[in-house]
């Protein structure tokens, strides 16, 4: 098997890293302003599939189709996003005769469809949210999906049919702001997905998000995992996530991990996928589940299931798709050692509300030492681009307890350095230390509601007292005043790549 | 030799004079001292402020992609501006809102919509424009109320850091 990975970034990292130890050639493709990126350094051969833009490279079946036949190539990982949910991109595999590692283009196109994949959960006895059953095309009236809106109530949310990532999704708190929340959501989605269709669900006030990784191999055996919290959101995008969740007693464990496995098998699925519930507390203090949405994917935040079950699951997904029959223990899989946590690093500036900082990366130090796993996909000297998602690298710490592992992330992030860009790691040396992470008192609003109290009184994470303020002051000007004395440019004058070192790397890339 | 050193909107006047073995007189508002400073990397200084206290920082002070210089210390990090090297685009606060704004894409992206046309009244913080950049919308505000005076982009523009996009009076 020579597996060609259709992504780019960290994720095409970890895939061929997976292949490396098993032995497994890799194929990398790249577009224009990825040549340098190292996911193209890392594997066996690299092919150029076009301009930079994602819809002319990356989300384009054919080329990435063409590169692989071109490159000898017999397996396609897809990593996640991009084209990783795409129906016709996997059936385009298929039908070239290419290995599509996931679940068959069936799978992927029925849960691809949020109102069908509702559908599949309903049929399969698991509680779903209460909203609309049918999705909204571009022709439906205001007036018919505003009648749907008053029927599930308010506070509720605008989700496209073809969504994920938290794109296309709108809050609508009063019915004066549906008609805006849908033509925003249409828009986004259909700029993201090409499909502008919308569905509304009612808007649970402090849910959970609770999710359940799960492998499932060709002879029906499904295996879900302990769960993931993935609560710490910005914007309904994770930005935290940690398994095992605090939250979740082993009884519900077990009910959720029951009711994930038998949405899977009603559906034949196959491969590694995740389904994702909410978990509300009632009055009465009573949780209860309702199922999401199937990524039928890889997801961002698999190593943390990883770091608590000794799992490989990107070794997993290869092995299922050479046929190979899933022998893990069930009880393992669900039964966590230690804790573990992911901080999602994007080159965006939590202090301008998430705002991408894009640019050239100085210098990279990601963190290491016990406990600290380094998933990145960037390098010194690198360009964060602007064409595609910001997150550059994902640090997971793992210890035997949850505050161990809470002291170990926040000792990892002081070490972390990516120098020229602004990042989110200030916000998560914050995080670590604020009691209601460390109490675990939090759902997915939390993060919005704290981040929107914080830009109200103009709160930075990256505030000084006055001693550090000196000390900034004085190595400004000593700086300043060592590259003057060395005759050489200032600081900002700018320190790219010399051309040698250009040439250099450049010549190390292979055709 | 005299540096004017801009943190955060405050400026300071540092005189820097080598004193050997890796020690330099440093004034800073008047109050001199004495700092041992060692490069541990292209862009990372070791400094002891006390050498008998025995502890040493590790700054790191590093181009951005603003024309800003960014500092880095213990995991945070901070513009800085060196002898008014000032960062373009700059931070919301302090505006001053009199007479013309422009509204300034403050990254590279893709305008998805143009919400206003020349002549439009808006109120403050009114949305404008939406620019997609990394693959999300951001809605950019007028900086003041006023009158739109210029549109000068439209939709599908490709624009870069630091264009225009709308000017309001």
């Amino acid at each position: 098997m020579k597996i060609l990975i259709a992504n780019r970034g960290e994720i095409a990292v970890r895939v061929i890293r997976a292949c490396r130890e098993m032995g497994v050639p890799t194929v990398a493709v790249y577009s224009d302003c990825d040549r340098l990126s190292p996911h193209v350094a890392a594997a066996d051969q690299a092919i150029a599939i076009g301009a930079s833009e994602a819809v002319r490279s990356y989300l384009d079946i054919g080329k990435i189709v063409d590169a692989a036949r071109r490159a000898g190539a017999d397996a396609v990982h897809p990593g996640y996003g991009f084209l990783a949910e795409n129906a016709a991109f996997a059936s385009a595999c298929r039908d070239a005769g290419l290995t599509f590692i996931g679940p068959s283009p069936e799978a992927i196109a029925l849960m691809g469809s949020k109102t069908e994949a509702r559908a599949a959960a309903i049929r399969a006895g698991v509680p779903v949210v209460p909203g609309t059953e049918r999705p909204f095309d571009a022709s439906a009236s205001d007036g018919e999906i505003a009648r749907a809106a008053e029927a599930i109530g308010y506070p509720l949310l605008v989700k496209a049919v073809a969504g994920g990532g938290g794109k296309g999704m709108r809050v609508v708190d009063a019915r004066g702001d549906l008609a805006s929340a849908i033509a925003r959501a249409r828009s986004e989605a259909g700029a993201a997905f090409g499909d502008a269709a919308v569905y509304l669900e009612r808007r649970l006030t402090r849910p959970r998000h609770i999710e359940i990784q799960l492998l499932g191999d060709r002879d029906g055996t499904v295996v879900p995992f302990v769960e993931r919290e993935c609560s710490i959101q910005r914007r309904h995008q994770k930005v935290v996530e940690e398994s095992p969740s605090i939250a979740i007693s082993r009884d519900l464990r077990e009910r959720i991990a029951a009711a994930a496995k038998s949405v899977a098998q009603s559906v034949g699925y196959t491969n590694a996928g995740t389904i994702e519930f909410l978990v509300d507390r009632d009055d009465r203090g009573v949780d209860a589940f309702y199922f999401l949405e199937m990524n039928t994917r890889l997801q961002v935040e698999h190593p943390v299931t990883e770091m608590v079950t000794g799992v490989d699951l990107v070794q997993w997904q290869i092995r299922i798709a050479q046929g190979e029959r899933l022998d893990l223990d069930p009880r393992g899989a669900l039964t966590p050692r230690g804790h573990a946590i992911e901080c999602r690093i994007y080159a965006e500036d939590p202090d301008r509300g998430f705002m991408p900082s894009p640019g050239v990366i100085r210098a990279f130090h990601p963190a290491s030492g016990p406990g600290i796993r380094d998933d990145s996909g960037v390098t010194a000297g690198y360009t964060v681009p602007v064409y595609y998602d910001s997150m550059i690298a994902k640090l997971i710490a793992w210890a035997g307890t949850r505050e161990a592992a809470i002291a170990r992330m926040s000792r990892a992030l002081a070490e972390y350095q990516v120098l020229g860009i602004r990042t989110t790691i200030p916000l998560f040396a914050w995080l670590m230390h604020q009691d209601d992470y460390r109490a675990a008192r939090y759902d997915t609003t939390w993060l919005d509601r704290v981040m929107a109290e914080r830009a109200r009184r103009q709160a930075s994470f990256n505030e000084l007292d006055a001693d550090e303020e000196t000390l900034v002051t004085i190595a400004s000007a000593i700086d300043a005043y060592l590259r003057a004395r060395k005759g050489s440019a200032p600081a900002d004058a700018g320190f790219g790549m010399g051309a040698w070192q250009r040439t250099a790397r450049s010549e190390a890339l292979r055709e | 030799m005299t540096f004017e050193i801009d943190l955060d909107g405050t400026r300071r006047a540092v005189s820097i004079e080598p004193a050997g073995q890796g020690r330099f007189r440093v004034v800073v508002l008047g109050e001199p001292r004495t700092v041992r400073a060692e490069r541990t990397s292209e862009f990372g200084l070791s400094l002891t402020l006390d050498e008998a206290s025995g502890r040493s920082r590790e700054v790191t002070v590093t181009p951005g992609s603003n024309g800003e210089l960014l500092v880095g210390l213990g995991g945070r990090t901070v513009s800085v501006s060196v002898d008014g090297r000032r960062r373009r685009g700059g931070g919301d606060g302090g505006r001053d809102t009199a007479g013309e704004q422009a509204v300034v894409a403050p990254m590279p992206g893709r305008v998805v919509r143009v919400l206003v046309s020349r002549g439009d009244e808006v109120a403050a913080r009114q949305s404008v424009v939406v620019v997609e950049a990394m693959k999300m919308e951001n809605e950019l505000r007028s900086p003041k109320a006023g009158r739109i005076k210029e549109v000068a982009v439209g939709s599908g523009t490709l624009v870069e850091a630091g264009r225009v996009l709308v000017v309001v009076e």
